[in-house]
């Protein structure tokens, strides 16, 4: 189940996460001054890769229509004029109007986009006033308006060269391990439950055993089963998913760390579950509780919707969730090239973690088989 | 020889004492009717000493040993068959024994030996391929009596183990228990079968609120009902009522 949850997630999510592929934009444009500088812009607009310029009209009802309808995502109006008054002391506002859909991070990158191409005609024009008015072309010959594009491409190189943006695989395939693996508790927790209730742990009390032996009994199994659980999922992500039209999952360098991280996530949610298996008093509660805390620790940690899309607050609180823990150094591994120094702190708090579960599974136990 | 003096044991959910110094001596060989209505402590004097809740130091001895201090040893030569039905169901019944053998520390040969006069005492070789969850009521006892006879045990507990089982099983069951004590094996029974115990034990306690209402041989207590103008056929429940009373405890 978890595993075709991974795939179906991935391929569906493959546009959210597409650093490397284009930003479908469309828009449209009403052009009532007809200019130069006019057309400039245009050409500017229509020249960057991730816009697509919508069909053109001279019909503005028909274009605002078409916005409102979300046909494009914006609709740019240069007002009659706007070339001539450009350099005046009264210049003409292009108009920007977005679709009711388009979200707010979206319209604030179109509108980026469009100030830097009105500046680039804007000082275009200067930069031909500029030389004339000094009558030395040689003068202005330094003001290169291509150099802009040169210099501020190299904050942006710098970015990547840091390492990709998760791919729909990357983000997907951990964030949903690491859920999965946490729902293991509903199992072993009900089984623990029923085991109880029918006397079983009574009579291998009574047989000698210590109670450290039963609850090592239940851990090291459902750790097998989770081990078992991710290589699978693991391996859907690498082999399936690209098969299936999306992006192969990167496992990184370190095949260490990530069976550090593996190790680490699934003894502290089996942990976890031994926890709720203890405190429940019937099966019906461990699985409403199970079901309830980790949906909360799902979302808080990154699992649900990215943590870096998350309000301050929330990404704070997000920094409690050992899912959050679990993500991050499987991003770390995954993403950033990381080795064991670099996941060794996260996988040491969930094992601190597990072991803190375990202790109060122990406690609980015993307090429950003594009334 | 078990010698139980003053034994008190509270629950830490529940005010009152679940045991409140009972005291008693069960003679080795005995086969030993524990009596009491729900809730009277048989259940709680059986965990304790079987050692599924701590016995408290002193309280206890088991020929001579002190219950708490030689818990492991005591274990090993001792057994509980729980009232509930203490098995995996999804697992074979041969698998069931196989698992509590080698939870037992056996291993290789001896358990292989231990589990088939298991299958054989219990009546269950025909079965041992079967399902435990698909047995009938009358087979899960069995096997529930079964894995208590893995270490042959010199001292068994048992806790109501005719619950819910048809004449038949019954009637096989009854007679094993008369087979194991006359083995030698000190036997501790607990019914609310009073013909069972009538018809099984030589000595009888009767348990209620944590404490012992009456402790003897059968016949001597079975006398005392009688002068009472008791019923012999009936004399146990009688006795058993009278002492108890009639009011409902559930």
């Amino acid at each position: 189940m978890p595993t075709a949850f991974i795939l179906i997630m991935s391929l569906a999510m493959r546009g959210l996460f597409a650093s490397h592929g284009r930003v479908a934009v469309s828009w449209a444009l009403l052009d009532q001054d007809r200019s130069g500088a006019s057309a400039e812009l245009a050409g500017r607009l229509a020249r960057r890769p991730d816009f697509r310029r919508a069909a053109a009209s001279a019909d503005p009802a028909a274009l605002q229509q078409l916005v409102r309808s979300g046909g494009v995502q914006f609709l740019v109006t240069i007002p009659s004029g706007f070339g001539r008054a450009m350099r005046t002391a009264r210049p003409l506002a292009l108009g920007l109007a977005a679709a009711p859909d388009v979200e707010p991070v979206l319209v604030r990158l179109f509108d980026a986009c469009l100030r830097e191409d009105t500046a680039k005609v804007y000082l275009g024009g200067a930069m031909q006033e500029l030389a004339a008015g000094l009558g030395d072309p040689s003068a202005v010959k330094g003001l290169r308006l291509e150099n802009i594009d040169v210099l501020v491409a190299g904050p942006a190189t710098a970015g990547a060269a840091a390492g990709p943006s998760p791919s729909a695989v990357q983000q997907n395939v951990p964030a949903w391990l690491i859920f999965a693996m946490f729902f293991i508790a509903i199992p072993l927790s009900n089984t623990w439950v029923q085991e109880r209730s029918q006397g079983t742990y009574g009579r291998l009390l009574s047989l000698g055993l210590p109670r450290w032996k039963l609850l090592l009994g239940k851990l090291l199994p459902y750790l097998a089963v989770n081990l078992a659980q991710a290589a699978l999922m693991l391996a859907v992500g690498v082999w399936l998913v690209p098969r299936l039209g999306g992006d192969a999952l990167d496992l990184g360098r370190s095949p260490w760390a990530l069976a550090l991280m593996v190790l680490a996530v699934s003894f502290a949610a089996v942990s976890y579950a031994l926890l709720i298996a203890n405190l429940a008093r019937s099966s019906e509660q461990a699985s409403l509780f199970t079901g309830v805390s980790n949906l909360l620790l799902a979302v808080l940690g990154g699992v649900m919707v990215p943590r870096f899309v998350m309000p301050a607050a929330l990404q704070a609180a997000g920094n409690l969730s050992p899912m959050a823990w679990g993500l991050d150094g499987f991003l770390d591994v995954f993403l950033r090239q990381g080795g064991l120094a670099q996941v060794a702190p996260r996988a040491g708090l969930l094992a601190a973690f597990g072991c803190l579960s375990l202790a109060l599974a122990a406690r609980v136990f015993t307090r429950h088989q003594r009334g | 020889m078990i010698e139980v003096k003053s034994l008190r044991f509270s629950y830490p959910s529940s005010p009152a004492p679940a045991l409140d110094g009972v005291s008693l001596r069960i003679p080795k060989g005995a086969l030993y009717g524990l009596l009491g209505p729900n809730g009277s402590g048989k259940t709680t004097f059986l965990s304790l000493l079987s050692g599924i809740l701590p016995p408290p130091p002193g309280a206890i001895a088991v020929d001579g040993q002190d219950l708490s201090a030689h818990l492991r040893q005591i274990q090993a030569r001792s057994a509980l068959v729980p009232q509930e039905l203490a098995f995996y169901p999804r697992m074979s019944v041969q698998e069931n024994l196989e698992f509590f053998a080698g939870a037992r520390g056996y291993s290789g040969e001896d358990a292989r030996s231990r589990v088939d006069e298991a299958l054989r005492l219990a009546a269950l070789a025909p079965n041992r391929g079967q399902r435990a969850e698909h047995c009938s009521g009358g087979l899960k006892r069995r096997l529930n009596i079964a894995i208590g006879l893995l270490n042959r045990p010199s001292l068994l507990l048992l806790d109501e183990p005719t619950v819910g089982i048809d004449p038949q099983s019954r009637n096989f069951i009854l007679q094993g228990v008369r087979d194991i004590h006359a083995a030698g094996t000190t036997v501790i029974y607990t019914s609310h079968y009073m013909e069972e115990v009538q018809a099984l034990c030589d000595t009888v306690a009767v348990l209620d609120h944590g404490r012992v209402l009456a402790e003897g041989p059968l016949d001597s207590l079975l006398g005392d009902a009688a002068l009472d103008g008791g019923d012999r056929a009936r004399g146990l429940e009688q006795l058993f009522l009278t002492l108890t009373r009639s009011d409902l405890r559930d």
